[in-house]
């Protein structure tokens, strides 16, 4: 397995100048994932977390039929990936493809074997081992207070950055095209219909209710196309960026303070089902199509001149890919339901260690799905009308003399085949991961495929879409909760979550807090992508920092300094990664990365005379330039805070000033069999 | 074919824990209460409130 993850990826490292095969990489990507989990993951599990499957797991202990309850190790992997599986791992890789397929895809595999999994796994450990304490509760209790209010804090300020950035990603794919408004405007009757038909009609049968919600989705694809070709109705659904961003604000207000069972629940059934199809789905057509990459492992934008986000490959490519590598927010999930289902301590390597390797594994296809395109398309349809040109002949005059030719008539008949008015500047990567996997999709029907592209491009934008809602509509909702309970300490009415007043003002300041990022974005002549989803990579990567020292703390307190450089490697990694990211984004003196020096060119166009309308314009990306500066500077120093909480921490037990003392629970030893387990 | 069987057996069950099929059957048996209406309305009540407390995944 190693010598052929070693064969693949060398490779794929040395034949520049020719074209590589995806399933190169889908081998390299397996056979390494393999061996890090055989050797590495086994490792951790045996030597340095000692998991003991004759101590009894929360689940056995606490259990009550519902939340703890111990569960087949293979349905609780399957229900632990579905949770872990969001758009990030999709939408990144895809984006850092601009620097070619091989830094991605090391990054990919070696980040998610040595940071990634080790992160959801021990966190996992910690949390099982805590009665499945969440990832704020084992920071306060393992490093200090201080550092668990400001985690809580990091939290909801890394939540906003993300509804916003994703809801953008959905406004890019969306805007101007009729089919794909309708499709997804489709989903919203379909799952109130499915909330409906659970509560009054067919109580429990979720499986068939969803059933029944996806033919409807199916049949509202084909609709769309209908409707996109019609002259009354197409006007209706050919929405403006803006127009779409006001319309995802207000349902992000409804959806949180509706009732969940009406909106929320069956789309979230609906969306998970059709996620974890549309991943099997690619899987195989992979497999069978075996398409060409198109890409080159290195671009020519290694240099940080990229016309989709502005930045060197270190450190840009890495907080790119958060998701598919190292995620922060993997480190909430496995901190949530899944410590309190698992049955023997041994499960928790196949699940927390291995699920994350399965989703870097979707990362991969992602990448393969975006470098299967013509490098002149896909810098066609991720770089914005302000870098390239918004005529289309002036876009794929500067994408050409780049390098990557493309021409206006080839892009015309693309956008033709999918259903599309055009391709040029759909940026933030969705529609051109949907492009990939149409093309795909439709390479396994023969010389008929091309008829079908597209249904499948609405097909893997609705499934974009669709996941993307359902994080916007529960983060809003979990955002308030969140905003209520911190409230709550100042006047306690606002703490009640079932306080209409409360409800309506806290669900009212989480939207209006990630809809003006999302404006922000909308308005940005770069495209918003540019700043926007660098800070989600920032934010995402420094959560997993905090998850990191947690895992640190642990270790040190457990075995001393001998096995610290497990979580402590990653840790210094994602440290230097983010805030040489984050300085780099405030204080470059390029306006294309700098916020500060962005600030400074647009202040001197104002002071040049701009007026009117391109003056407002100015003052506006000015302040914006100047809050993005700020939530970074913020962010930074929220993490510092943990960092320093936690090296004090460390020092103390390093110098044996103060008695290591875990705060896990009491060893019982199990009398669960494993049978069905 | 066994293992195929055995797979597509395991692939319906993670489906059902997905829907909460299996989790609603589970707290039914734990309590010794039959399915109606009212008890899926409670099982969802208490599962959504909790579930829509927690953070997704990016």
């Amino acid at each position: 397995m190693a010598m052929a993850a070693a064969f693949c990826l060398g490779g794929l490292a040395l034949r520049h100048g020719e074209r590589v095969n995806g399933v190169w990489l889908i081998v390299a990507a397996a056979c390494a994932f393999s061996t890090g989990y055989r050797f590495y993951g086994k490792f951790v599990a045996a030597r340095v977390l000692t998991l003991d499957d004759g101590r009894a797991t929360p689940a056995e202990r606490l259990r009550n039929g519902q939340d703890f309850e111990p569960t087949n190790k293979w349905i609780l992997f399957g229900h632990h990936f579905a949770a872990i599986a969001g758009p990030g791992p999709l939408v990144g890789p895809v984006l850092a493809a601009q620097f070619g397929y091989l830094p991605g895809a090391l990054w990919i595999i070696i980040g998610a074997v040595l940071g990634g999994a080790v992160q959801d796994f021990i966190i996992l450990f910690a949390s099982m081992r805590r009665d499945g304490k969440s990832l704020g509760q084992m920071v306060r209790e393992e490093i200090g207070k201080a550092a668990g209010f400001t985690a809580l804090i990091t939290v909801l300020i890394i939540m906003v950055i993300m509804l916003a950035v994703m809801a953008l990603v959905v406004v890019n794919a969306l805007k101007g095209s009729p089919w794909g408004a309708f499709t997804i405007a489709a989903t919203m009757p379909i799952a109130v219909f499915m909330g409906l038909y659970l509560r009054y009609w067919r109580p429990g049968k979720v499986l068939e209710c969803s059933a029944i919600g996806f033919g409807m989705l199916l049949a509202a694809i084909f609709g769309g196309r209908a409707v996109a070709d019609s002259a009354v109705l197409a006007p209706w659904f050919t929405l403006s960026a803006l127009a779409l961003a006001a319309a995802l604000i207000v349902y992000g207000f409804l959806a949180s303070a509706l009732p969940v069972w009406l909106l929320l629940a069956p789309r979230g059934y609906l969306s998970t089902f059709v996620k974890l199809g549309v991943i099997l789905m690619l899987a195989a057509g992979i497999l069978f199509v075996r398409p060409q990459l198109q890409l080159a492992a290195f671009t020519r934008f290694v240099d940080g001149s990229g016309p989709i986000f502005a930045g060197r490959i270190f450190p840009f490519c890495f907080i790119t890919i958060a998701c598919g590598a190292v995620s922060g927010f993997h480190s909430l999930i496995a901190s949530g339901t899944t410590p309190k289902m698992i049955a023997h301590e041994g499960h928790a390597l196949p699940i927390g260690y291995g699920a994350m390797l399965a989703e870097s594994f979707v990362a991969i296809m992602a990448l393969i799905a975006a470098c299967t395109l013509q490098p002149g398309v896909y810098f066609a349809v991720n770089s914005p009308a302000g870098v390239v040109g918004a005529a289309p002949a002036a876009a794929a005059a500067t994408i050409s003399s780049w390098g990557f030719p493309v021409t206006e008539a080839q892009m015309a008949e693309l956008a033709r085949d999918a259903g599309e008015r055009t391709l040029f500047a759909r940026t933030g990567g969705a529609p051109s991961l949907a492009l990939g996997m149409a093309r795909i999709f439709a390479g396994g029907f023969g010389s008929a495929g091309r008829a079908l592209i597209g249904f499948w491009y609405h097909f893997a934008i609705m499934f974009e879409a669709l996941f993307i809602l359902t994080l916007i509509d529960t983060g809003t909702r979990v955002g308030r909760f969140m905003l209520q309970d911190f409230l709550g300490h100042m006047w306690r009415p606002l703490g009640r979550t079932s306080w209409m007043p409360g409800v309506v003002a806290a669900s009212a300041a989480i939207v209006a807090a990630w809809g003006y990022l999302l404006i922000q974005g909308v308005r940005d002549p770069l495209g918003g992508i540019n700043s926007l989803w660098p800070l989600f990579g920032i934010a995402n990567q420094l959560l997993a920092a905090i998850a990191l020292c947690l895992a640190t703390t642990i270790l040190l307190k457990t075995h001393g300094a001998r096995y610290l450089w497990i979580s402590a490697v990653p840790l210094a990694w994602l440290v230097t990664v983010t805030f040489t990211a984050a300085l780099q984004k405030i204080f470059s003196p390029s306006p294309a990365l700098g916020f500060l020096a962005q600030a400074s060119q647009l202040e001197a166009s104002l002071r040049a005379g701009a007026a009117g309308e391109k003056a407002a314009t100015a003052r506006t990306l000015l302040f914006n330039a100047r809050l993005d500066a700020a939530v970074c500077g913020v962010l930074l120093l929220l993490v510092t805070v943990i960092l320093a909480d936690s090296l004090r921490v460390w020092i103390e037990i390093l110098r044996g000033a103060e008695e290591p003392r875990l705060s896990e629970t009491p060893f019982v030893p199990t009398q669960l069999g494993t049978e069905g387990l | 074919m066994r293992r195929l069987r055995r797979l597509g057996r395991l692939a319906w069950e993670v489906l059902r824990e997905l829907a909460d099929e299996r989790p609603y059957q589970r707290g039914l048996k734990a309590q010794g209460r039959r399915h109606s209406a009212e008890e899926w309305r409670r099982f969802t009540e208490r599962r959504y409130e909790a579930r829509f407390k927690q953070p997704k995944c990016c």
